[in-house]
């Protein structure tokens, strides 16, 4: 194949995999800035904030909220849950290895419908608030990623860095918060992201566990998208709930650039 | 707080229970409390009565769940596997762009990506305006006879996830190794077949089990893009868990250990599977 070939494969190549991978979320876009887009017209007729007036009086920003505080609760609970669970396995001195690892990735085979309805009966039995089961449910079902991304940074950093600051006069407590959590930074970021998406990007757990009390922007979303009619609506809505995950995105990798040009700035003033 | 010793590394034992009892409540308990709800053995209500009410109610609607639910979660882990290679193919060759593109689609609710591909293939979506389609010439993609919206819905999301895994478990080397494989007279479909495939397989083969068994476990794209006869297994589930009556909830129950019983059985089968061709390319036991 020549180098023009090859060029211009490798470019539809690209070309089809950003189709695939952003088209589907033109609609959204679309309708979220529609007011009037009816019949076969193949474009909204009249551009508008519709369907956001009208996400708002539904709830929009109290559900927001709510969304905004689980994903927060679970990454507060499950991140360093994770960071435990990834010293263990990364740094390969977990007295049962095997039973850490299986019992981590149960959570991620078990559908989450079939645990939540379980546990159901549980929680109304014992009175166990609806919020709180909703909490220690999708935590659970976090830990896996937040266990496997810290053991990955464990694994990375090594207990190297720990022992040559014990040897250097620090003791355990010193050596893990001066020397191992901040060279881990990046990995706990990471983990604590994806465990904020799993509380903030729940549906099942909530609607079954949350008992009515717990209407998170999923939830609010559902409702309209079952429906009929409210498209508009339902776009802002699902554009609401696509973006801190977008965002938190582009933090971070604002934040991992940052780091890395610090990291370069440091190696090239020592090389100095 | 530690739970490590003062001269060493190593943890004492009760370290390794820190993370698991969580799981083992919470996974484990409901787990067992759903099976006991699909014997009777815990009513929302009154005494236990133990038996197969719950089993026998929804035994007729199993099979053709179990039927939809294969049907659905096998097409979208094909589909996810197929896109997923090719868009880590892309990343393997340097596209920011791409890469982007795939961590926000990974970040996106599953919810989102449904209600999208509602308004997409939906009788009045995007889909049909395009192509001038009335009601009565525009397929039936969503809630039709085949679950195509949403084997796409759960595809499209699956498959940025399969694409970062594969680049992550292929990228380290690879250049070498396809260079190598040139250098050695190698043809490039070749150089795939022999080097990039292999060398990808057992990212593909874990991504595709946990796609597999994350799809038959969904709800909420099935629930919002699915027919509504035959239904899926987690849609069949949860209808009967919110029946007005309560004597469906051990139905419900039943239905939900199915799946979770599929879920598990396939996921063994896997392993088994893995652990044995492993075994015969010569890899340590």
């Amino acid at each position: 194949m020549s180098a023009t070939a090859a060029t211009a494969v490798r470019r539809s190549a690209t070309g089809l995999a950003l189709l695939w991978l952003l088209a589907p979320l033109l609609p959204v876009v679309l309708w979220a800035v529609s007011s009037r887009w009816s019949g076969r017209a193949r474009l909204p007729q009249e551009l508008g904030l519709d369907g956001w007036t009208a996400a708002l009086e539904a709830g929009l920003a109290p559900a927001l909220v709510r969304s905004v505080l689980l994903g927060l609760a679970v990454a507060a609970v499950a991140t360093p849950l994770g960071a435990w669970a990834g010293r263990l396995l990364g740094w390969r001195i977990a007295r049962r290895p095997r039973l850490l690892a299986v019992a981590l990735v149960l959570p991620v085979l078990l559908p989450p419908l079939a645990v939540a309805m379980g546990l159901d009966v549980v929680v109304l039995r014992i009175g166990v608030p609806g919020p709180l089961a909703v909490l220690a449910v999708l935590t659970v079902l976090a830990l896996p990623y937040t266990a496997f991304t810290a053991a990955a940074g464990f694994a990375r950093v090594g207990p190297g860095p720990e022992e040559q600051a014990r040897t250097l006069g620090a003791n355990p407590r010193q050596a893990r918060w001066l020397v191992t959590w901040p060279a881990l930074r990046r990995s706990l970021a990471v983990a604590g992201l994806l465990a904020f998406l799993v509380g903030w990007s729940d549906y099942v757990v909530t609607l079954l566990l949350g008992g009515g009390q717990l209407v998170t922007l999923p939830l609010l979303l559902g409702a309209s998208a079952s429906g009929t009619g409210n498209e508009p609506t339902t776009a802002a809505l699902a554009v609401v709930a696509a973006s801190p995950g977008l965002l938190l995105l582009v933090v971070a990798a604002l934040v991992l650039r940052a780091a890395r040009a610090d990291a370069t700035g440091r190696s090239g003033r020592m090389a100095r | 707080m530690t739970l490590g010793t003062q001269e060493g590394r190593q943890p004492r034992a009760v370290a390794d229970l820190l993370p698991v009892v969580p799981i083992a409540v919470v996974a484990g308990g409901g787990m067992a409390a759903v099976v006991a709800t699909s014997w009777g053995l815990m009513p929302l209500y009154g005494e236990p009565t133990p038996g197969a009410d719950g089993w026998r109610q929804v035994a007729t609607d199993l099979g053709p769940a179990v039927r939809e639910t294969l049907v659905l979660s096998v097409g979208a882990t094909v589909l996810a596997l197929v896109v997923g290679l090719g868009i880590a193919l892309v990343l393997l060759a340097g596209s920011p762009l791409v890469r982007a593109a795939s961590l926000a689609v990974l970040a996106v609710p599953h919810l989102v990506g449904a209600t999208s591909v509602l308004l997409w293939l939906g009788d009045g979506g995007w889909g049909a305006r395009l192509t001038g389609a009335g009601p009565a010439t525009w397929p039936e993609l969503v809630a039709g006879p085949w679950p195509v919206a949403t084997v796409l819905a759960l595809a499209w999301k699956e498959s940025a996830f399969v694409a970062l895994v594969v680049l992550a478990a292929v990228a380290p080397g690879h250049r070498e190794r396809m260079e190598t494989a040139a250098t050695l007279g190698a043809r490039p479909l070749q150089r795939w077949t022999r080097v990039l495939v292999p060398s990808a397989a057992p990212a593909l083969a874990a991504t595709g089990l946990v796609v597999l068994v994350y799809s038959i476990g969904s709800y909420e794209v099935v629930w919002l893009l699915g027919r509504t006869t035959p239904e899926p297994l987690s849609v069949l589930s949860f209808r009967l868990f919110g029946s007005i009556e309560l004597l469906d909830r051990p139905a419900a129950a039943a239905a939900a250990v199915t799946g979770s019983a599929l879920a598990l059985g396939l996921t063994l089968v896997a392993v088994a599977a893995g652990a044995r061709v492993g075994r015969s390319l010569g890899a340590p036991s």
